[in-house]
Formats: C-alpha cells, sequence, structure tokens
C-alpha cells in the first residue's frame, strides 16, 4: 500500500522495513488518479457536449460526430435575436446587482450589530433570523406572493428584488457576524475613546477591515440570485421584464428541436458565472462552502 | 439591525404564520377565505397523489443524502491522495457543475436523456448496449434515478470540497501512529479518516437531507412532477396545486397551503437532527 503520501519524510524507517510496499506506492496512486480522472471527464462531458452541440449545424446534431467537422456560431446570434436575450441578460444584470447590494447593506449592519454593539433582546433576534435559513422556498413561495399582491408589488422587478434581499439577508448577516467578531474589540474601543460615531466607527475603521468577508458575501449573493428561478418564475409574469433563468426554462418548449440554438442560449447564460468564478475562483469556494456548511 | 429585523419579520416570519394559517382554509386567491379546519390535511392523507408524491420526496431526500455524502467523501480522500497538481484540476472541474443554475443543468440533461435523439441513448446503442435505450424520464422506473443522477452531479464537487477540507484538519500524526502500528490505507480511513470527519459528516448529512426534502427546481425543469406524478414531489406538487396552469381552474392555495406547513417541518426535522449529530459528535 502507499504509505508514503501522508508523511514520506517522517516515515523512512518504516517505509523502508516494508519495501515491498513502497514500491507498489505509485502504482496505487497512478490507479487513483487514472479513476479522478475518469470521473472528472465523466462530470464535465455534459458542459462539452453543451459547448460543442451550440457550434453545430442544425442538421448536423443528429447524426454528425461528436466533434462537428464545421463551427458555425450561427446559433448564438439566432439565440440572442429571437429569444431577446440581451433584454433578459440586462434584466438578470440588474436584478443581481441590486440584490447583492441591498444584501449587503443590510448584512453588513446587522453583522456588525450582532458582533460588537449591545442591545436588549439581542440573543431571541439572532436566534429567530437564524431559524428563517432553514425555510424552504416551496413552503414561502404562497404566502410571499399573496403578500406582494397586496402591496402592489407582483409582476415587478422590484417587488422581486425585496424577497431576495430579505430571503439573503440573515444568511449574509451570519457570515458577516463571524468576519467581525474575529476583528479585536480594542479597534472599536480605540475609535470610540478617539470621539468617532458608531457609524463612523463602522464605515471607517470596521468596513475596511472586512473586505475579505464581503467578497464572499458578493460572490454567494450573486451566484445564488443570478441561477434563481423559483421566485423569479411566480413573481413577475411580464415577459419583459423576466430574467434569464425562467426564459430558459420557456425556450425548452419554445424550441424543443433547435438543439443548436437551445444550447446556445444555455451556453451564454453561464458565462458571466464561469468567468467570475475563473477570475475569483479562491472565494467562490470559500463562498459555497461556508454558505453550504452554515446553511 | 433594525432593518433587517422588521424585513424578516415581513417577509419570513409573516409568511410562515399565514402559511399555516392559510392552510385551515379553502382560500382560492380571492373573496373571503372560509375556515375549515383539519379539512386539507384530511384530503391530503386520502390524497393518491399527496401520498405517492410523500413517498417519492422522503426517497428523494435518503436517497440523495446517501449518495451526496459517501460518494463525495470517497472521491475527497482519493483526491487528498494523488500528487497535488493533480489534486487542484481535478477539484477545479468537479466543482464546476455546483455554479451552473439548476435550470440549465435541468435543460442540459433533458436533451442527454432524449428518447429518440439524446446523447445516452445514441452512446449506449454506438457501443452496442441499445436495448438498454430508453425514454429515460417518461418511464416511471428510470425518472427518479435519472434524475438522481443529475442531482449527484451538481453537488459532488460542492461536498468533496466541504470533506477536502475537513480532511485537512484531522491530525497528521494519527497517520503516522497509524503506520507505525501497521495499519493499512482502508484501516486508516475507516478508524482515523471517517471518525475525524463526524462534525464535517453530520453537517453535509443534514444539508443533503434539507435539500432533499425541498427539492424544486431541477425535478420541476426536467419532469415537472411526470409522468403521470411518477417524480412528483412536495415542492411541485404544492406548486403545481397553487400556480399550475391547468386552464381556468381556481388556485387551490389553501390546499397548497397544508403541503408547505408538512415541507416546513420536514426541515424542522432535518435541522433537529443535525444539531443533535452535532452534539454527539462534539462529545
Amino acid at each position: 500500500m502507499t504509505t508514503t503520501s501522508v508523511a514520506p519524510q517522517v516515515t523512512p524507517p518504516v517505509a523502508r522495513a516494508r519495501g515491498r510496499r513502497t514500491h507498489r506506492a505509485p502504482l496505487g496512486k497512478s490507479f487513483v488518479a487514472f479513476i479522478l480522472i475518469a470521473i472528472s471527464a465523466l462530470t464535465i462531458f455534459p458542459l462539452v457536449w453543451l459547448i460543442l452541440t451550440s457550434l453545430r449545424e442544425q442538421n448536423t446534431i443528429f447524426n454528425g460526430p461528436f466533434i462537428p467537422k464545421q463551427i458555425t456560431f450561427k446559433a448564438y446570434s439566432n439565440a440572442w435575436t429571437s429569444t431577446d436575450f440581451g433584454l433578459h441578460f440586462g434584466n438578470s444584470a440588474r436584478i443581481t446587482v441590486a440584490t447583492v447590494l441591498g444584501v449587503l447593506v443590510f448584512s453588513t449592519l446587522a453583522g456588525y450589530a450582532f458582533a460588537k454593539l449591545r442591545f436588549p433582546f439581542k440573543n431571541v433576534i439572532y436566534v429567530v433570523l437564524l431559524a428563517t435559513l432553514m425555510m424552504p422556498a416551496t413552503a414561502l413561495i404562497i404566502p410571499l406572493y399573496l403578500e406582494l399582491k397586496k402591496l402592489g408589488l407582483l409582476n415587478s422587478q422590484a417587488g422581486l428584488i425585496l424577497l431576495y434581499v430579505s430571503g439573503s439577508a440573515p444568511f449574509a448577516m451570519f457570515l458577516m457576524r463571524a468576519f467581525f467578531e474575529t476583528l479585536p474589540d480594542e479597534l472599536v474601543q480605540a475609535a470610540r475613546i478617539d470621539g468617532a460615531g458608531e457609524f463612523a466607527i463602522f464605515w471607517r475603521v470596521i468596513l475596511p477591515l472586512a473586505r475579505p468577508g464581503i467578497a464572499v458575501v458578493v460572490i454567494f449573493q450573486f451566484l445564488s440570485t443570478w441561477n434563481e428561478f423559483l421566485y423569479a418564475n411566480t413573481i413577475l409574469q411580464n415577459t419583459g421584464s423576466l430574467p434569464l433563468q425562467p426564459i430558459l426554462f420557456s425556450l425548452m418548449g419554445q424550441y424543443q428541436t433547435d438543439w443548436p440554438m437551445l444550447t446556445a442560449g444555455l451556453t451564454m447564460s453561464i458565462v458571466p458565472v464561469i468567468l467570475v468564478y475563473v477570475w475569483m475562483q479562491r472565494q467562490f469556494v470559500a463562498g459555497l462552502t461556508l454558505g453550504a456548511v452554515k446553511n | 439591525m433594525l432593518p433587517t429585523v422588521v424585513f424578516f419579520t415581513l417577509f419570513v416570519g409573516g409568511p410562515i404564520l399565514f402559511a399555516i394559517g392559510l392552510s385551515f382554509t379553502n382560500w382560492g386567491g380571492f373573496g373571503a377565505a372560509t375556515f375549515t379546519g383539519s379539512t386539507n390535511y384530511t384530503r391530503m392523507f386520502n390524497d393518491p397523489v399527496a401520498q405517492r408524491a410523500f413517498v417519492v420526496t422522503i426517497l428523494f431526500a435518503l436517497a440523495t443524502t446517501v449518495l451526496q455524502t459517501v460518494i463525495p467523501l470517497v472521491v475527497a480522500v482519493l483526491i487528498n491522495f494523488i500528487w497535488k497538481g493533480l489534486s487542484v484540476v481535478v477539484r477545479t472541474i468537479l466543482f464546476i457543475p455546483a455554479i451552473v443554475s439548476f435550470v440549465v443543468s435541468g435543460v442540459l440533461w433533458k436533451l442527454i436523456y432524449d428518447p429518440n435523439i439524446g446523447t445516452l441513448n445514441q452512446m449506449l446503442k454506438a457501443i452496442g448496449l441499445g436495448n438498454l435505450a430508453q425514454p429515460w424520464l417518461s418511464n416511471p422506473a428510470t425518472v427518479l434515478p435519472s434524475i438522481l443522477v443529475v442531482s449527484l452531479w451538481g453537488a459532488l464537487g460542492l461536498n468533496m470540497l466541504i470533506f477536502f477540507a475537513g480532511i485537512q484538519g484531522v491530525d497528521p500524526t494519527l497517520y503516522e501512529a497509524a503506520q507505525v502500528d501497521g495499519a493499512n490505507r482502508v484501516q486508516q480511513f475507516f478508524y482515523i479518516t471517517i471518525p475525524g470527519l463526524r462534525v464535517i459528516t453530520a453537517i453535509v448529512v443534514a444539508l443533503n437531507l434539507m435539500n432533499g426534502f425541498k427539492v424544486f427546481d431541477i425535478i420541476y425543469v426536467m419532469t415537472g412532477g411526470g409522468p403521470s406524478h411518477a417524480s412528483d414531489v412536495f415542492g411541485t406538487y404544492l406548486y403545481t396545486l397553487a400556480f399550475g396552469s391547468t386552464s381556468g381552474s381556481i388556485p387551490q392555495l389553501g390546499y397548497a397551503s397544508a403541503f408547505s406547513v408538512v415541507v416546513m417541518v420536514l426541515c424542522g426535522i432535518a435541522v433537529i437532527f443535525q444539531i443533535g449529530l452535532a452534539r454527539r459528535a462534539n462529545r
């Protein structure tokens, strides 16, 4: 067996004592590597297939070779114009940006208050906010729908953003609180002695130090808002104001057989997410893992 | 601080109570709601579709929990075992499906599963297994396993990373000691890695359970609950009841709310389960 991989430099005597085993080590490693490469290939295959299909001529999707002989970007311009892709892309972008900003404002302020300030019922409020993290969207969608209807915000992007911000702020607050708590209390006290007001302390002292935490919240929020489907599909009925996800869903019915166009639309919708992922991979992974664990 | 609380009461706390209240009425969306007591719940117990959705929801949650805990754990251990450069590449690739929306992955896999021209059937035919080819999503026997594959595809990378991070936190001297004592890799996995990951595993299990109970997007996009309710879960069934497209029918908001309440209770159980597991693991 491959005893050497964990701490090779610490255990040379042992390794020597089991010469037969260490001899097999590289083989075992290669075998595991082979399995993992196969799993990775299987994982990435659907996405490669997606992109290849979007580059095909319509008449070669069902019988052509796996890697198309000729590639064409026709499907992309088709998808862009016939679905009004730019409009919905813009809707998605606007809704996402507004939501991220809203969540940031609430979560940093509330996170700071929970981490550094004292006020009545602090713990009760905190626990109640936490309890909401487990509420599934499907369980809340009916009352929220009715509530927005009553407020006259049904079918408006503002109403949707309101739902997103209120639904996500508790979790983001939870994350921000954890970050603020790592900052020493002396910082706040020193600023107070210097005569800074509570808000000035927050804005000038705490916030600049919390940048890594803010990055995680921004990315997590960007991704979940961009990908959200249920609320967007329910709250907005006017096609012109829909973001991308419901549009992609409706494309499936409309262009059932035009696979290049369908896949071109899907590909275009994941481009921004992939770009941000490649660009800020570290924060991305941190955000999603933290998000998952804390949820 | 205060705004968050106000917001919360308005858009989370309020709706929870509202849903519970609604579930005791027969409201259709307009006019006055009539209090009907527990009628909706009795109806739920006698509704064959609801019974089926209940079974499917539980099955789906249990199956995803087992698959999406065991496989990512094993993969994480394997990744920890190979060369660093390759490990980074594998982790990056496995994580990509986690950032793709359920709508995109649902549509994408629906094309792959397409009965006539889908890639899966074509590949099966190409390698001589054509008799296995079938309408994956419209055969009641294969629809759920097919969706499980998509769910696993999306969840593997994220859960694997959580386990991978956990493995880095296991005390390396334990493995050294085990080696000195002559424990092999498999023994090390069962006697060091698994106990060392108890807390992480509790979290991943609870996470999977909860996501399983509240599953909606992926099933709604891929099958809409079909064929004939074979893949209907609570989430999709309540959505159809409340917002379903059956033309002109009155939305059954009261009845659908009863399902909301059950989903909340299930998620609550998952949370209590997690707290219990975490407590035990910490002891």
